[in-house]
């Protein structure tokens, strides 16, 4: 079937769209690597969608495949809900994704309540309860499977939670993100770092910044009280130039 | 030529003759353990007369302690038949068979005993009688039957010989002059021995399950593997990485001496995907991947998440990751509101919380640590009295970590107080 054959202005929308995720399958299986594109065929492959409406229109659709990208803030803003969010929607897709969780922070439940298919779900926990010194050794172990993770092919996302590891991070190599930037070029795979601040983004991937705002409660102070979202600001780019409010739900 | 070979007597072993015949030939057919047919064309090469070649086949025999009967024949039915009827070496000459089964008794041909009961009634007592009868005539009072037992008891052949299926034995072995140190040089000779190993499972299409690999050593011990992937392979590289990977878990104690690998042989099983769903992954390339983050699966700590069914807060379990095709006719629901997600701490870092009026107003904990702004609670939840119990007064509180900040710099984190222990607990950060 050829993009050409059918033109797609006659198409009802529903038959428009399933050509294009037929096209998006062609193209994701490289069936068509070798051919030339077709006329008017944008070949670039589509960001992976977070679902969350914010911050999709701030990444320009969701975080780009075959780049390093990061999510970073401080405690309580936002940052784990939104990395939960894009696995969710990678793994509902009927995609592969791992985190690497090198402080073992994951609480299944919360990823299950985001909606993620936890069987697509690779979970790589570091070891319990580790001390400082271990805990820099298991962020080099961290750093090395999402080598191996990404540079097998198998997975559209994987992430690497160094939130709370600020310190321990600090100590990896700096030549340790450039080597992941490399690894990714040309792949499918979308690499994104979680961190308290500013890690490493390479030059084609996205840095979401989210900085708390005040949370939302359900009601006045007292016994029946319930905290009802954290309300958080997104910053995209370089320099955060864009910005966003988003919520995400605690009921 | 065709040899018929049988031992009148109890067999050592069920297998023996077929094992005895198989030393000459592998055009063996053996639909019981006795008497055994060998094709024995090309064979003259080695033994230039079948007188020759019979006596081969008895002293070969002999040696297994079998007493044999030998007859060569140049038709199956009659090289079988001979040999059930004859002692020793029988050799008959082309053209001879019809004249040599003719003095033999009638039940050697092995027919049905209502055949057997009608041929006596008939007067019919050798083989020759029977092949003395008119064709026509007995096709029809028999049928189609009448003209096949004429063939047989003149000695012609009905349909082809079909050899006895060869034992599946999927095993390689590699003497090695020199010894080999270190992983690479082995590497090479790894793909030397799986090779054929992996030629010969695709001839008999099927792929490995599982692969035991024995490494002699120089030191006199075996170092054994056994290797169980996620998916069966035939794939060399697979195996070889997988294999490689393992030994980097599993170092050696000496040079190697000997390669011996054994594969688990199961069915190939094709798979039919969908084009409008994503692909799975590859088996060959998942068994990789996952070999290669050992460190991580071999202690529990890599996996796929999977919630148990409890009440228990902070429950769960970690299954093998091994991802499964979409189910079909999935009703497309829409994905949640993006929610807030908890950042475990495990174990939950004892706190010393200050109260006012039975609400925290202080918290502090290693690593958290900062006055209480704002909170939500308590939520008390108890459980599993039957078994290990559990009960909890859980809060939602946002620290000021540091003294005049409202929230930025601070957090949101859920506190508990374990009502048996009573004992306060930070049990995570809300993110």
């Amino acid at each position: 079937m050829s993009a050409a054959s059918l033109p797609s202005a006659t198409l009802a929308p529903p038959q428009a769209e399933r050509k294009r995720a037929l096209e998006d399958l062609l193209r994701a299986r490289r069936l068509q690597a070798d051919a030339p594109p077709l006329r008017g065929e944008d070949r670039r492959l589509r960001p992976l969608s977070t679902g969350i409406g914010a911050v999709d229109a701030l990444l320009d659709g969701g975080f780009p495949r075959g780049a390093l990208s990061e999510v970073h803030g401080p405690a309580s803003s936002g940052r784990t809900g939104v990395l939960l969010a894009l696995l969710a929607r990678t793994t509902r897709g009927g995609a592969l994704a791992a985190l690497v969780d090198p402080l073992d922070r994951l609480d299944p439940a919360s990823a299950a309540a985001a909606g993620a298919d936890l069987s697509r779900l690779l979970w790589l926990r570091g070891p319990r309860g580790a001390s400082e010194e271990p805990k820099a050794k298991a962020l080099a172990d961290a750093t090395a499977a999402v080598a191996t993770l990404a540079g097998s092919g198998l997975f559209d996302v994987v992430a690497l939670d160094l939130a709370g590891a600020d310190r321990e991070r600090r100590r990896l190599p700096a030549t340790t993100w450039l080597r992941l930037q490399r690894l990714v070029e040309g792949a499918t795979t979308a690499v994104v770092l979680l961190a308290d601040g500013h890690v490493a983004c390479g030059p084609g991937g996205v840095a979401l910044a989210l900085e708390p705002v005040a949370p939302r409660w359900s009601g006045p102070p007292g016994p029946a009280r319930l905290l009802a979202a954290l309300a958080a600001r997104a910053r995209a780019g370089r320099h955060g130039l864009r910005s966003a409010d988003l919520a995400l739900a605690a009921l | 030529m065709f040899g018929g070979l049988h031992s009148p007597r109890p067999l050592p072993e069920e297998d023996a003759l077929l094992a005895l015949a198989r030393e000459f030939t592998p055009r063996v057919e053996a639909p019981a353990p006795t008497p055994v047919l060998l094709d024995l064309s090309g064979l003259g090469r080695l033994w230039p007369t079948p007188h020759e070649l019979g006596r081969a086949l008895l002293d070969a025999a002999a040696a297994r302690a079998i007493e044999a009967q030998a007859a060569l024949a140049f038709s199956r039915a009659a090289a079988l038949t001979l040999a059930r009827a004859r002692p020793g070496l029988t050799v008959v000459p082309a053209g001879g068979e019809a004249a040599a089964l003719a003095p033999l008794p009638l039940d050697l041909l092995g027919l049905p005993a209502d055949r057997q009961e009608l041929f006596r009634r008939w007067g019919l007592r050798t083989i020759g009688d029977l092949a003395r009868l008119p064709p026509v005539s007995l096709a029809e009072r028999l049928g189609s039957d009448g003209p096949r037992l004429l063939r047989l008891a003149r000695g012609e052949d009905e349909g082809l010989l079909v050899p006895a299926p060869l034992p599946e034995c999927f095993e390689t072995t590699l003497e090695l002059d020199w010894p080999v140190d270190g992983l690479e040089p082995l590497a090479f000779l790894l793909s030397r021995v799986l090779e054929p190993l992996c030629v010969a499972l695709a001839a008999h299409g099927a792929k490995a399950a599982s692969l035991a690999v024995d490494l002699g050593l120089v030191d006199g011990t075996v170092h054994a593997r056994v290797l169980k992937p996620a998916a069966p392979s035939g794939e060399v590289r697979t195996w070889r990485t997988l294999v490689l990977l393992d030994l980097e878990a599993h170092p050696l104690r000496d040079a190697i001496a000997r390669i011996t690998a054994r594969a688990e042989p199961t069915p190939a099983r094709p798979a039919q995907f969908s084009l409008l769903d994503p692909a799975l992954p590859s088996p060959e390339r998942l068994a990789e991947t996952m070999a290669r983050l050992h460190a991580w699966t071999a202690e529990g700590r890599g996996g796929s998440p999977q919630l148990v069914d409890t009440h228990r807060p902070g429950a769960f379990a970690v299954s093998t990751f091994a991802p499964g095709p979409l189910p079909r006719g999935r009703p497309e629901e829409a994905p949640p509101a993006p929610r807030v997600a908890l950042r475990a701490y495990r174990p939950p870092r004892l706190a010393h919380v200050l109260t006012k009026g039975g609400v925290p107003v202080f918290v502090s904990a290693p690593g958290v640590r900062g006055a209480v702004v704002a909170c939500a609670g308590p939520w008390r939840a108890s459980g599993d009295w039957w078994d290990v119990a559990w009960s909890r007064e859980e809060w939602d509180v946002v620290l000021a970590l540091q003294p005049g900040q409202a929230l930025a710099g601070g957090g949101v984190f859920r506190l508990f107080l374990d009502r048996l222990r009573e004992e306060w607990f930070v049990g995570g950060e809300l993110d």
